[in-house]
Order: structure tokens, then sequence, then C-alpha cells
């Protein structure tokens, strides 16, 4: 028996079988068949294993359906964990907390350090005694200058109320100013340090 | 008027998949009805003697479980096989790593051919059972693949998890292999 060459025919052998091949190629395949003894010996080795699988065991569907389970137990994920949530709450609380915390120092630091903000602020926010700060000898006036003297002097030049001043008020408020640094340093000194300086 | 059950269209395994993720568990049973007998004829002519009923339940549990990941580019029939096979697999390796430590018993022997009296009971199927068992494992799985199961080279091959190419020369080798074996019987 010679051996046949049309491998396309040969590969077509199980879709005969199984019913998938078309009018025209199920046509091709019977016309090849009837001459091609190898062909016709190996549709029967196909139809012969084929019919052979019947022998495995009958499958319970209803025992393989109880072990699947319900979708929606299969396919978590939908909802966080309750435990993430609660760290994801805490994350958002420490990040609020660390924005409004940090936010409201740097502002107060800004209020405290900008000349423009303390000049504008008016008298009552900054009666600072600045004489009491720097001589001892005339503490009852210094404590009425210090009560209407700004610490700065643009807020000196600024401020309305020092023409209410007395002449002997504003020649001891001149001289307290002769005391001062002729340049200003880069940061305002706290008062504090005002104080330690002179009155000590 | 509505349709009678008898004169509704088949569903596709795609509309029936939706319906079971929509919480109807009688797709469930029509899908697993529909294919878990080719998972069988798979999976014992694939050489499995034991245990088939539990390996086509394992394949459905998985691959219920992770039937989001299909896409439908191939059909289900042909990724329920690739999940089968995958089992199999695991199986024969689990089993081969147990015959490393464990030495087999006499009544192992006995049992298997117990089974497989049950199993094969006329001497053709034997013939075939033999025949088929003188492949490579490969070989095997391509051949009644596409004999038993009339899955296209394509289809084969993505099983198989090689190309199209391969999976033809495996069924040519395969048949000449499983004839020459039935003709000198």
């Amino acid at each position: 028996m010679n051996k046949c060459i049309d491998t396309e025919i040969q590969e077509m052998l199980p879709d005969l079988l199984h019913g998938s091949l078309d009018g025209h190629e199920r046509q091709r395949v019977a016309a090849h068949l009837a001459t091609c003894e190898s062909c016709r010996e190996d549709l029967d080795v196909i139809r012969t294993v084929k019919g052979a699988a019947v022998f495995a065991p009958a499958i319970d569907v209803d025992r393989v359906v109880r072990q699947i389970p319900p979708y929606r137990m299969i396919v978590p994920g939908v909802e966080q964990p309750t435990r993430t949530r609660i760290v994801s709450w805490l994350v958002a609380a420490a990040v609020i907390l660390a924005v409004v915390g940090g936010g409201s120092v740097l502002i107060s630091k800004q209020l405290k350090t900008t000349p423009a903000a303390i000049a504008t602020a008016g008298p009552e926010s900054v009666k600072v005694p600045i004489a009491t700060t720097t001589r001892n000898d005339s503490q009852a006036t210094a404590t009425n200058v210090g009560s209407l003297a700004p610490t700065h002097p643009r807020a000196l030049a600024l401020s309305s109320d020092i023409d209410n001043l007395s002449d002997g008020n504003l020649r001891q408020l001149m001289n307290d100013m002769n005391q001062f640094d002729v340049l200003p340093a880069a940061e305002p000194e706290p008062v504090i340090a005002v104080d330690s300086g002179d009155s000590l | 008027m509505t349709p009678s059950p008898q004169s509704r269209p088949e569903e596709t395994d795609m509309e029936l998949i939706n319906r079971w993720k929509a919480g109807d568990s009688r797709a469930a049973t029509r899908l697993v009805g529909r294919h878990s007998q080719a998972l069988a004829r798979f999976a014992a002519s694939a050489g499995e003697r034991e245990g088939i009923e539990e390996l086509v339940q394992d394949t459905f549990v998985r691959a219920f479980a992770s039937l989001d990941s299909f896409r439908g580019e191939s059909s289900l029939r042909t990724w329920l096989f690739t999940i089968e096979r995958r089992l199999m697999l695991d199986r024969r390796r689990a089993e081969r790593r147990s015959r490393e430590t464990v030495p087999v018993q006499e009544s192992d022997h006995v049992s298997e051919y117990g089974a497989l009296d049950g199993l094969i009971a006329e001497e053709a199927q034997e013939r075939v059972r033999k025949s088929l068992d003188a492949l490579s494992p490969t070989q095997r799985e391509v051949f009644t693949l596409r004999v038993q199961q009339g899955l296209s080279y394509k289809e084969i091959a993505e099983v198989v998890g090689s190309t199209e190419g391969a999976a033809r020369v495996h069924y040519h080798n395969a048949i000449r292999t499983v004839k020459e074996f039935l003709r000198d019987e």
C-alpha cells in the first residue's frame, strides 16, 4: 500500500467524522477516499479511537455544581476590608492635622516677623514695654511711652498716636531711640534679648 | 406568545456565563452538563485511570473561580481542556514525587488493573488504549484532542502550549504509530 502524500486531506479526516467540514470540503475528501487506500485505513483508525472514547466514567453534574461557590464569594475586592478602611481614615486624619497645624504655625510665625503686619496691626497689638527694657530710672514715664510707642521705627513713624505725645514724652522717646542700633538686624530681635541687654 | 423552552435557541457559553454571574445557578448546571463528559473523555484518553470525576470537578471549580479572566478568545471547552491538562500535569508530578518516596506495593498494581477492567470492557477498546499508551504524552494529548474532541490544530496548540505546526507534526506521528500498533496486534 502506497503512503498518501496529501497531508491536507489527511488532516481533514477527523473533521469529516465530526461533521465540521463544509459541503465542498466534504466532497473533496470523499473523492480522495474513493481512490486512496491509505487514507481509508487512517479513517478506520480515527473512527476506532473516537468510538473508544465512550469509556470515560459518567460525571455527576449536580455533584460538580454543588462544589462551585457563588460568583460573589469567589470575587472579593468590591469592598475594601474593614481594617484597610480604618488605616486609610487614620492616614487621612494625620495628613489633615499636619497641614492645619503646620499652616497655623507658619502663619503665626509670619505675622510675628512681617513689619508691615506689625505696622498695620495698630498700637494695641504692640504694647511692648520698650522703656522698661531699655531704662530702669524712668519707670513711670517709660511705661507710659511703652504703652504708646511701637517697637519698630517705621511703625513709629506711621503711628498716628505720636501726635498726642507731649514735648517731654517726645524728648524722652527721642533719647530712647538714640539707644537703638543704627542698622536694624536682618531679623528683629526678640523683646527678651533687648531686655537682658540693658536692664541687667 | 413566549417561545417554549424546546423552541428556544441553544444559549452560547458566554450567555450562560453571564447568567451565572448574574446569580442564576442553573446556568452553571447547563455549562457543566455541556462540557463535563468531554473533559472526562479527554482525561481518560490522556491516560488518567482513577479520580477522573474529581479531576473534572476540580477543573470546573478552578474555571468558575477565574471566569473573569476568560475573554472568550478561544472556546470555553478549549479553555477548560487547558485547565484540566494543567491539573493532570500537577497530579502526575505529585504522583511521581510520592513514588520516589513511597515504595510501590503489590496491592497498588492489583487495584489499578481492577479499575482498568471495569473501565475497558471490550477487546477493541483495550487495543485502542494500548495503542494510545504507545504514544508520547504530548502525542497522545494532541491525537485525542484532534480525533475524539474534534479540536482544530490552533485550539490544540493553545491547550498543550505549543504551535499549530508542532501540533500537526504530533498528529501525523501519532496516527502513524497507532495505525502500526493496531495493524500488528
